[in-house]
């Protein structure tokens, strides 16, 4: 292998492609990113088994070849590059060279004849704008299960309904549902991407522009774009029926500034104890909105609110954690809060925007 | 074969040839699914592991399977669920603090309903059954084409939902490509009158119509639902035109739904009408063992086969029995005796129907505004007749009477009379779905 190339170009993809590299696994050579040169371009490949990437580069390919070298290693060496120049890399005896105009490199490669194969999807296929997509799952993601016990909840659920694609996530404590209106060609019945490969896919599409092309089956997904490829098992299984968990009818409802909000909440974190709880008291009459809580150790704190507000009056108590988390994806100025007594769960939205949806659990005491 | 252990022999061979990384990266979490005429599955857990085992370790895998196994012709892979590490869940303050939203988990595929429970595995073929599954199974073998409509009747609780639900998942397993659909008249209806409110007739028709495969339950309740009728009526047209198979059940036949269409009425016997009746002793016992073996519990017997035995009819009661037993028997961490079991389910044993013969006079008689003594009298008239005979008809059919008995307490009629007289009854019961009516609502006066 003996190519030439732009040094930025290589870079990006480098640093990209490591973050995918295999780390802690049995097998050392999916530590490795594999290089391959051929046509017009060099592709960089990494895989850890649950994600696979592959990035092509547009190059001067001199001799066609493949190596694989440590994708550590070589991102550390990238990282600390900063000529704005062409780079020259070859192949000589499975070692890697590595030369600019003022550095010389040689780096041990692997044997790539035991670098995995890159699943290449076959199934329904749909497009989207990367935007699109990345927002969806941006606005859902963080409300996923962390632990594994249940994997259909550690994920993200896509399905199609209507004009929308529709993203979910839950923990069983809090719920986001985000639509995106796009033209779905093929009708989605879901898919649950794990959460755990969802950062990684944010990050590779985050800065692309333009359509991603979807493909899915049962057991594997893949995004492709102009220079990426992506793929990611899919978890089989079953999302739980959660449309019927959000209430249609409420006693209470209040619309908020969203700044107000978010600045009272973060007031009263400092004094909400160990479970992160804050009480709401909404007396629509009296025309009162009033976040408070309170630490043994530190104080107390109450906060009242100016509100739009309807309905009967109500109390609940909630975890600051999850209401914070949701406003990263709320856009409008304003905020809706719905709410019955007791024990169902909030809701959540911008005030005047129906795509997004949040629910979260009131707490016990 | 035992696939477990062979598969072990096999993995212990394929250690030797391999790496230990590679080894513990690709064929961790393997097994060997099934065999079938000699082809062997692998199951894997994910496309990147079985990509890999194709290109590059397929040689290795068959080999040392063949040389284990000699009727071995093939290997093929395929993706599984790997369990998950089922461990409890650590309670934590938080998780008691914090409610959880009430999610369900969603059993059936939201996508067909069908649910993966009822599968022919537990499917008992009786002789009380035997024509209904024959033509399934050759409706999976030539969807739409053998027999379309198959329309399958019977009383509740025998398996009707079991068997169309069954060749459903059957025909999603032999033909992946199909799209099947699930559902009761009710939601069918539902659907509809959504549809019309929010002006999307035409979503609805197309929602129906992509499906290749239809199976619509409890049809017998569409009687008063005329507009529901003739929706149905189009997209059966739709589906019958196109070779597409359609399921219905019921539990009439459908000359006995009342204020049912005409045109419904001959497109559903067009196909084929099957009914289902009540097992047998035999397949009671069978069906027994097959719950016994689902649950995983292990009874006497003597208990099996009293309770096959003494419940009769019903294959819902009959589960019923048997989980009641079950829950008794962990409940108490000791087998049960027989006469604990007899205990328990005295209340779910009918009681032998015992019925004087003036009483059964007394209500049919009543029903077609008789004198009472009018049946005993030596008269030709025809609705004397027509009473007399269905009073014989009755203590033989639910009450078990003798036919000189029955002759001997209706006035000395001789027995060969009776059986005259029942069997003409139990004839004029096929062609007639006025006296079956007439017949049901005396039956319900003696409950």
């Amino acid at each position: 292998m003996k190519i030439e190339c732009g040094i930025e170009k290589i870079k990006n993809g480098i640093l990209q492609v490591e973050k995918i590299t295999g780390k802690n696994l049995t097998l050392p050579i999916l530590s490795s990113i594999l290089l391959i040169a051929s046509g017009k371009s060099l592709k960089l490949r990494a895989t850890n088994l649950s994600l696979g990437v592959e990035i092509e580069i547009p190059a001067k390919v001199e001799k066609e070849g493949i190596v694989a070298v440590s994708g550590t290693t070589l991102a550390g060496i990238f990282s600390n590059i900063f000529q704005n120049e062409n780079i020259y890399l070859e192949e000589e005896g499975g070692n890697l060279l590595i030369k600019t105009k003022k550095s010389k490199i040689k780096l041990k490669g692997q044997t790539h004849d035991d670098f995995p194969t890159i699943p290449i999807v076959n199934g329904k296929t749909f497009e989207i704008e990367s935007k699109k997509l990345v927002d969806g799952i941006k606005s859902v993601y963080y409300s996923s299960s962390l632990s594994d016990i249940k994997p259909e909840i550690s994920s993200v659920y896509i399905y199609s309904n209507e004009d929308n694609l529709v993203f979910v996530s839950t923990d069983s404590f809090r719920l986001a549902e985000k639509k995106i209106k796009t033209k779905i060609v093929e009708e989605i019945s879901g898919m649950l991407v794990p959460f755990k490969n969802i950062p990684e896919i944010l990050r590779i599409f985050g800065d692309i522009q333009g359509v991603i092309k979807v493909c899915f089956n049962k057991n594997q997904i893949s995004f492709s774009s102009d220079n990426v490829y992506l793929t990611s098992r899919i978890i089989d299984g079953v999302f739980p029926d959660y449309r019927q968990i959000i209430p249609k009818e409420f006693e209470v409802e209040a619309i908020i500034l969203k700044q107000d909000l978010l600045n009272a909440l973060k007031l009263s974190n400092i004094f909400s104890d160990k479970f992160n709880q804050i009480n709401l008291l909404i007396k629509p009459k009296e025309k009162i909105f009033e976040l408070s809580s309170q630490n043994n150790d530190i104080g107390e704190n109450k906060t009242y609110l100016d509100a739009v507000l309807k309905g009967k009056d109500a109390v609940l108590g909630f975890n600051y954690k999850y209401f914070f988390d949701c406003f990263q994806s709320i856009n409008t100025d304003s905020i809706s809060i719905r709410l019955n007594q007791s024990s169902k769960p909030m809701v959540i939205s911008g005030s005047s925007d129906n795509s997004f949806t949040y629910l979260i659990m009131p707490m016990n005491r | 074969m035992d696939t477990k252990q062979l598969w072990k022999n096999c993995l212990v061979e394929i250690e030797a040839g391999v790496s230990k990384a590679n080894f513990s990266t690709w064929f961790k979490n393997t097994c060997i699914l099934k065999e079938e005429i000699g082809i062997v599955y692998v199951g894997v857990p994910n496309e990147f592991v079985r990509d890999w085992l194709k290109n590059k370790y397929h040689k290795l895998i068959t080999k040392t399977i063949a040389d284990a196994y000699e009727n071995m012709r093939a290997v093929e892979y395929i993706i599984t669920k790997t369990e998950p590490n089922k461990q409890e869940l650590p309670k934590t303050t938080e998780t008691y603090i914090n409610k959880e939203l009430p999610l369900r988990d969603l059993y059936i595929n939201p996508d067909d309903n069908l649910n993966p429970r009822y599968h022919f595995n537990s499917f008992i073929v009786g002789t009380f059954n035997e024509l209904a599954y024959a033509a399934s199974q050759a409706i999976i073998e030539n969807p739409g084409t053998k027999y379309n409509p198959f329309f399958v009747y019977g009383g509740t609780g025998l398996g009707k939902t079991h068997l169309i639900q069954a060749i459903g998942n059957s025909i999603k397993e032999k033909y992946p490509n199909k799209k099947v659909h699930y559902l009761t008249l009710e939601k069918f209806a539902t659907d509809f009158i959504n549809s019309l409110q929010n002006n999307k007739a035409n979503s609805f028709k197309e929602k129906y119509r992509r499906y290749d495969l239809l199976i619509i339950d409890d049809i017998q309740f569409i009687g008063k639902m005329e507009k529901i009728q003739e929706e149905l009526f189009h997209t059966f047209n739709t589906f019958y035109e196109n070779n597409k198979q359609i399921i219905f059940s019921s539990d009439k036949h459908p000359n006995y739904i009342p204020e049912l269409a005409d045109r419904l009425k001959s497109r559903f016997a067009a196909g084929m009408i099957v009914d289902v009746s009540e097992p047998e002793y035999e397949s009671r016992l069978a069906i027994l063992k097959v719950k016994l073996k689902e649950l995983n519990v292990d009874l006497d017997q003597e208990i099996i086969e009293y309770v096959a035995e003494s419940i009769q009819g019903n294959i819902r009661e009959l589960e019923g029995s048997l989980n009641t037993i079950i829950c008794q028997y962990r409940l108490k961490n000791k087998p049960l005796l027989v006469s604990e079991v007899k205990n328990l389910l005295k209340n779910n044993i009918k009681p032998k129907k015992n019925v004087a013969i003036k009483d059964v006079v007394k209500i049919v008689s009543n029903y077609y505004s008789l004198e009472e003594a009018s049946i005993y009298e030596k008269t030709r008239k025809k609705e004397i007749v027509k009473a007399r005979q269905i009073i014989m008809y009755l203590l033989r059919e639910d009450f078990n009477v003798s036919y000189p008995l029955i002759g001997q307490k209706l006035g000395g009629k001789d027995h060969t009379t009776v059986i005259h007289s029942y069997l003409k009854i139990k004839n004029d019961l096929k062609n007639d779905p006025q006296l079956m009516q007439e017949l049901e609502q005396i039956r319900i006066m003696f409950k």
